[in-house]
């Protein structure tokens, strides 16, 4: 039932005095790093100040824009040759946002990951299919270590090539997937394609589904079109990746794991907390981390506590699902993407110009990202072999910057809105509602 | 040295019937266009007309992106045949096309094949080099009634 029974279950007054215990370990690793060592000189913040949780709100935020001014050690409180490896996030303009892990961050994270598929009812005796991008991105690795460390058959998949995931289900019996749901429509669809039926011919009875937003409803739908159930996972890189929190087979919220995170839901505007069960804007502080540990780190996702307690007897808070952000980066295909980089490729291609809109909609059962630019006119020759060339050139910038392929579509001049004043950048069509059966 | 007038375009309802206005408007008489298009949403639209320098102006003045481009254009009988004579002889010249259109004369004796390229110049050289020229640009464009040869 339970990865670590102790400190799932923890008594609500146990789980604060740890928190307490760890919040203080953290300040101590965190004065070490160049950037919290000149916060805290300055406002005079010292570990011993922390007497209680609460007390957090005598810190300062940490925001994803520190992140990326201080690149890439700003934030480091270990030696460098305590480093076993490190994750970032794509981008090719501006500095990418980058995290460290010593040895002990690693372990950290591999059990948090462990204790989150177990208590989706992931067992040792599973074969478990991370179809998910291995490399920078955390989906890849991240699960690879909890699978592992729970001890299960991993098969390490990788993203993509839809016929050989299929395949691999088959050769080797796949029971559990963890997949992001924008594809597992796509991948249903060449299960039928190919003249299978996955609830038939396949032994899958579990999946992780998660990096993206998705409604309860998609997942229903996911669960039928599969025949599995089918589990939510939350996490992002600047927390180490997934494995924040996950969805027990109570599937009523997704348990937050409060002995390594530290959770404030604060009014986006006000930052101050708002009670629970109101939607606010989810702030997180690393309880368990040493090389960089980051505090009241401003995720700007969108969410609640689920008021009460969990049938399944853990202690640990319950998020809802993310309903939003606080600011306009948005997800597509499992890659966080902000406006800004997509006008940022733009404006170092001279053909076009730097006006844009980005329109999401799922095409096929897959999400798509189409970007439409305006060809300038000077540059229109009348050659249409040139107009080609260059919507492949902004498709590979854009999907080089953003990780996620794009849909190019050139467009007359004039045709889109001008960048003055609040000009609307993101059309978001896709029906979170519809996975195509 | 003929040119047609080359506009880029969306592949939406209503936008050919845009351009076609201003030619209207302005007095601008059509002698052959093609659509060229793509999968991608967009398209160019290539027309040959009377005043390529009045059309492309007057339509840039409206907005669209509008060039002019040069082509070549070629007389050719109009009897069965005629347009592989002059293909056999574009071909030995080692012209490739981006794209092409004809078009028939008043007489209906003889026709005009106008070829878009990628490379003028480059089309030029070859195409003369096997004796082969393009025609002046009063009779592409059909503003006189001289004899096309």
């Amino acid at each position: 039932m339970y990865w670590e029974k102790q400190l799932e279950t923890l008594a609500h007054d146990e789980l604060k005095k740890l928190q307490t215990e760890r919040l203080k370990e953290t300040l101590t690793y965190a004065a070490r790093s160049p950037f919290y060592k000149q916060v805290f000189q300055q406002k005079g913040i010292r570990p011993e100040l922390i007497k209680q949780p609460d007390d957090i709100r005598r810190l300062p935020y940490t925001t994803k824009q520190h992140l990326r001014e201080n690149f890439p050690y700003g934030f480091l409180g270990a030696p460098k040759q305590e480093l076993i490896r490190l994750h970032s996030s794509s981008g090719t303009t501006g500095n990418p946002t980058v995290i460290f892990h010593n040895r002990h961050d690693i372990a950290s994270w591999a059990n948090l990951m462990a204790r989150s598929l177990y208590c989706a009812g992931v067992r040792d005796t599973d074969v478990f299919q991370n179809i998910c991008g291995y490399g920078l991105f955390t989906g890849g690795l991240g699960f690879q270590y909890g699978i592992e460390r729970l001890g299960c058959l991993s098969i390490p998949a990788g993203a993509g090539n839809s016929l050989r995931q299929i395949k691999l289900m088959q050769d080797y019996g796949t029971t559990v997937v963890h997949a992001i749901p924008s594809y597992l429509g796509r991948l249903y669809e060449i299960f039928q394609a190919e003249g299978l039926d996955p609830r038939k011919d396949t032994d899958l009875r579990l999946f992780v589904i998660g990096a993206e937003p998705h409604t309860e409803e998609q997942r229903q739908r996911i669960e039928e079109m599969f025949g599995v159930k089918a589990y939510n996972s939350f996490g992002l890189s600047e927390m180490n990746g997934p494995g924040v929190a996950f969805e027990c087979t109570e599937q009523a919220g997704l348990h937050i794991w409060e002995d390594s995170y530290l959770v404030e839901i604060l009014n986006p505007d006000t930052l101050e907390p708002v009670p629970d069960g109101e939607v606010g804007e989810l702030v997180l502080t690393t309880l368990d981390r040493q090389a960089m540990p980051l505090i009241r780190y401003r995720t700007r996702d969108l969410t609640r506590i689920i008021p009460g307690t969990c049938a399944c007897g853990r202690t640990h808070a319950r998020l809802d699902r993310i309903t939003g952000r606080s600011d306009d980066m948005f997800i597509i295909k499992g890659c966080n993407v902000f406006p800004m980089q997509i006008e940022g490729v733009l404006l170092k291609i001279p053909e076009v110009g730097a006006d844009y809109l980005i329109t999401l909609e799922q095409r096929n059962g897959a999400d798509e990202m189409i970007v439409d630019v305006e060809v300038k006119k000077d540059w229109f020759n009348g050659d249409i072999t040139r107009l080609d060339r260059l919507t492949r050139k902004i498709t590979q910038q854009i999907r080089d910057e953003v990780l996620a392929k794009p849909i190019v579509r050139l467009v007359e001049p004039g045709s889109i809105p001008k960048s003055e004043g609040k000009a609307v950048r993101v059309k978001d069509n896709r029906t979170l509602n519809t996975v195509k059966l | 040295m003929a040119y047609q007038v080359s506009i880029f375009l969306e592949n939406k309802t209503g936008h050919f019937e845009r351009v076609t206005r201003v030619l209207r408007e302005n007095h601008i008489n059509i002698r052959s266009m093609t659509l060229t298009h793509t999968v991608s949403g967009w398209g160019i639209f290539n027309l040959l007309v009377n005043q390529p320098q009045k059309a492309c102006e007057a339509l840039q003045d409206n907005g669209f992106s509008a060039t002019l481009r040069q082509v070549l254009a070629f007389g050719m009988d109009d009897h069965p045949g005629g347009l592989d004579e002059t293909l056999v002889q574009l071909a030995r010249a080692g012209v490739n096309f981006l794209n092409a259109y004809g078009r028939v004369l008043e007489d209906n004796k003889r026709a005009l094949l106008i070829v878009d390229v990628e490379d003028y110049e480059l089309a030029l050289e070859q195409v003369t080099a096997v004796d082969l020229y393009p025609l002046a640009d009063e009779l592409v464009y059909g503003v006189t009634s001289k004899k096309i040869s």
